[in-house]
């Protein structure tokens, strides 16, 4: 018991103590459990989604289609109905396309499906506001409303006619907006198409008064809602050629409008990942020698190896495990929003699974070991009054480019021999800038995608949803690896100045000006960013054209390079603040020290 | 004494340290000069205001008031960079911690003060194998300071603050972390110094090495209590006067 205060005593302290390298550690594990929670989280939404929706509109299991007209389809599709099989049916009914215009200009395509006043058993659309149809009015699918910007009591023009909206509904018996054609006029290809209802005799009339295209539909629940398969193969070889939409087909095809989301969150999460282990480790690599100073004390007293790991490692693990919480509750919050992005679906997605919350854990866990382990054996590794006496980890000797250096201009001097001392870092600030230029590439190729609208004739006016979804997520994970990479080179850059303290007070105290040391910190950030730009490029191509459908365009090599450049000079700057502040701190302290 | 043949020279020197009730004057209202080629040994106990004073005179440290002058310059007022200039061509410093670059070998640490001013990579190497050899390190070049004991880096942060060829050298307690010795050896070279006319001032709490200067000045609380000639270096009497034989 005593030793676990203990524990939880030296922690705090520590805590109060380094409360910036804290906030930092809990923000970049919270950025990164939240994404990981999320993209895993995605996997199976739509699925649970589309079922809660089935469930609530008594959505049938198949919808069987015709393009053909006449007696000899409503005759199939009746014929259909009246399978064994089937246990309840809807149908047949009409299903017009037409044109919608709305706010005067925004003008989709349409299918208006013509039901009846009263629903029925089966395939019972759910209306979230207003009221069912009646005559004269149009009740319009709750996806496809919110891309339009419409509700109860606008006016909407289908086909040339005015309609009112007297209701909002969902239903299970077509996919998401803009997927609610299922098959197009004559059982041709679909576009982008949205949903409305109204009365049997106003679609009827629609229909007919402008000669617009029909199909003829009937919704059927079977004995068994997964034999969907058997019922198709047994009506297959019709004379009237029949469509047959299956509840399964349907919720596959609700995924598609997460299928860019989930690889770009859960790839983004491992990158954020990386980045927070860089950049911890580089924090906690900074704090090695008072660490390894803070075990030799502890050694001094009496404290055992274990005690000692447990002080130093569970400042980590706490912090990682709370920004654990904190990622899940993040990520519980913000899976509606990315899971349903259309509104066509109804229902409560839940909180992360145990797979989630296990596999976010795992991460939270792995970044803080990772980050603390090196230090930690250090200390523990060190012989007592080695760690007392704070030199424990001196750089290695590097002739060859010592005397490179020394041909150099002072800046680069010290530059170069600076980024010599920690050849582990290097890689690290190497790697952490070519995942940003893997984020800034992504985002270019971005830049040059041209996505069909969702309005006529792939207007833009209505946007293209699923590429906006996919957009916005890219955006805001490679925000997010960015803001981690700035957080990365700051902290970097303050890490070495702090550990090169000593030898830039020599070289200050030697006649170096703080310009010159400040210079030199900036360059010896910059020296290991140039080869991760340079690798970044090829590998942020090769991540986008893996994430990208096939047609992608990827951005002009040009621009990438200049990303590449700027990233270079963004390095410099913001390098330049904390290399100013280093540069400048008084030497005398450092100086006046009487350990040799 | 003449002002005008001074090296260093401090005036009306005061240095505080902390805020309001906390505030420490580390040094007096010091004046001092001390003229080309003298070896000035400033001694007092630990917390007197000795090192201060040095670090004032070496412009790593802004005076609170008062006046620091540099072979004719003042330099209380001058920006860092300035500061830093002066340091690289007119001042040599010497720690009781040494503060050798740990990662660079004898010759590489004693050639660094060279080409922080600029010389060529050639140069600065050449300057510092003739100043490891005048310290007796040759043999020692290559080594790292962690391979050598703590006398020999002494010698070589001596090297070191010769490099370009210093007004002055300060140095802080420079025996203060050597045994016996090691200590005769560093003021052996000391002695060869001052017989080539360069100026030292040795900040020490050492009685033994104190006796080895021209001139001795006392200090206490920030203030100089006492300022005395000594008769001068008795380099045949140097073992015996630190308690080792020659």
């Amino acid at each position: 018991m005593g030793s676990i205060v203990l524990v939880v005593r030296l922690v705090l302290a520590d805590v109060r103590r380094h409360p910036s390298q804290v906030a930092m550690l809990l923000f970049a594990v919270t950025v990164a459990t939240a994404t990981l929670a999320l993209g895993l989280s995605l996997g199976g939404t739509s699925r649970t989604l589309y079922e809660q929706t089935r469930a609530a509109t008594a959505g049938p299991d198949v919808v069987a289609l015709s393009g053909d007209t006449g007696p000899a389809v409503t005759s199939a599709l009746a014929e259909l109905a009246a399978d064994p099989d089937v246990v309840a049916h809807h149908g047949p009914y009409r299903i017009v396309y037409a044109d919608l215009t709305t706010r005067g200009s925004v003008t989709s395509p349409v299918v208006v499906h013509g039901f009846a006043e009263k629903p029925g058993a089966l395939n019972r659309p759910l209306v979230t506001s207003g009221q069912w149809v009646r005559s004269g009015g149009a009740v319009v699918e709750r996806g496809f409303a919110t891309a339009l910007g419409v509700g109860v009591g606008d006016r909407v023009t289908i086909a040339g006619r005015p309609y009112p909206v007297v209701g909002i509904a969902v239903t299970a018996a077509t996919s998401i907006y803009p997927w609610a054609a299922q098959i197009g006029p004559g059982g041709g290809p679909s576009d982008y198409t949205g949903l409305a209802w109204m009365t049997r005799s106003d679609a009827r009339e629609l229909a007919s008064s402008e000669d617009l295209p029909v199909t003829t539909a009937v919704d059927v629940k079977l004995r068994d809602p997964a034999a969907t398969e058997a019922f198709r193969e047994a009506h297959r070889g019709s004379d009237v050629t029949v469509d047959f939409h299956s509840w399964q087909r349907k919720a596959e095809q609700d995924a598609v409008i997460l299928r860019g989301t989930q690889p770009i969150l859960v790839l983004g999460s491992w990158l954020l990942s990386f980045l927070v282990v860089a950049g911890v480790a580089a924090l906690a690599a900074g704090r090695a020698v008072q660490q390894t100073r803070r075990a030799g004390l502890l050694k001094a007293v009496g404290a055992t190896p274990g005690l000692i790991a447990a002080v130093l490692l569970t400042e980590y693990l706490a912090v990682a495990l709370l920004a654990d919480v904190l990622g899940l509750v993040i990520a519980r919050l913000t899976v509606p929003v990315i899971a349903s992005p259309t509104a066509s679906r109804i229902g409560d997605i839940g909180g992360p699974t145990g797979p989630v919350i296990a596999a976010a854990t795992v991460l939270a866990v792995a970044v803080a070991v990772l980050s603390a382990l090196r230090p930690t054996l250090r200390a523990l590794r060190t012989a007592t009054v080695t760690a007392l006496a704070d030199t424990a980890h001196r750089p290695r000797h590097r002739p060859r480019l010592t005397a490179l250096s020394a041909r150099l201009p002072t800046p680069f001097l010290l530059g170069l021999r600076l980024t010599a001392r920690r050849p582990g870092r290097v890689v690290l600030q190497a790697c952490s800038t070519a995942t940003t230029l893997i984020a800034l590439t992504g985002l270019l190729s971005l830049s040059v995608q041209t996505s069909r609208g969702y309005g006529l004739n792939g207007s833009t006016a209505l946007p293209n949803l699923r590429a906006e979804n996919t957009g916005h997520l890219l955006i805001a994970v490679s925000a997010l690896l960015i803001a981690l990479a700035v957080v990365n080179i700051i902290a970097f850059t303050w890490t070495t100045a702090m550990e090169a303290r000593p030898s830039l007070a020599v070289a200050r105290a030697l006649g170096a000006t703080p310009g010159q040391v400040s210079a030199g910190l900036s360059i010896a950030q910059l020296l290991p960013c140039v080869p991760g730009a340079l690798i970044g490029v090829p590998l942020g191509i090769g991540v986008f054209s893996v994430l990208s459908p096939g047609n992608a365009a990827l951005a002009p090599v040009s621009s990438m390079l200049i990303a590449a450049l700027a990233t270079l000079l963004v390095t410099v700057a913001l390098t330049a603040l904390p290399a100013h502040l280093a540069a400048r701190r008084p030497v005398v302290p450092v100086l006046s020290a009487d350990t040799p | 004494m003449s002002e005008s043949s001074a090296v260093v020279q401090v005036r009306d020197l005061v240095k505080e340290h902390g805020h309001g009730e906390s505030r420490v004057r580390a040094v007096d209202e010091v004046d001092l000069v001390v003229p080309e080629g003298q070896t000035l040994a400033v001694m007092g106990p630990s917390g007197c205001g000795k090192s201060t004073l040095l670090h004032l005179m070496g412009g790593l440290e802004r005076p609170s008031r008062g006046e620091v002058w540099l072979a004719g310059q003042r330099i209380d007022g001058l920006s860092e960079r300035a500061l830093a200039r002066m340091r690289r061509r007119s001042v040599g410093f010497v720690f009781q911690a040494f503060h050798l670059v740990e990662e660079l070998s004898a010759v590489e640490n004693v050639e660094l003060p060279a080409l922080l001013a600029g010389r060529s990579p050639r140069q600065a190497r050449r300057r510092a194998g003739a100043l490891l050899e005048r310290v007796g390190l040759t043999a020692r070049a290559r080594h790292l300071p962690s391979q050598l004991s703590g006398g020999q880096r002494q010698r070589v942060a001596i090297a070191r603050a010769l490099a370009n060829e210093p007004l002055v050298v300060l140095a802080d307690e420079p025996t203060g972390n050597l045994d016996s010795a090691a200590t005769l050896d560093v003021l052996r070279i000391f002695e060869e110094l001052r017989s080539a006319g360069q100026t030292l001032v040795i900040v020490t709490h050492d009685e033994r090495v104190a006796a080895t200067a021209d001139r001795l000045v006392s200090m206490r609380d920030g203030m100089f209590v006492d300022d005395t000639r000594l008769a001068g270096f008795h380099p045949r009497g140097l073992g015996g006067l630190i308690g080792l034989e020659g």
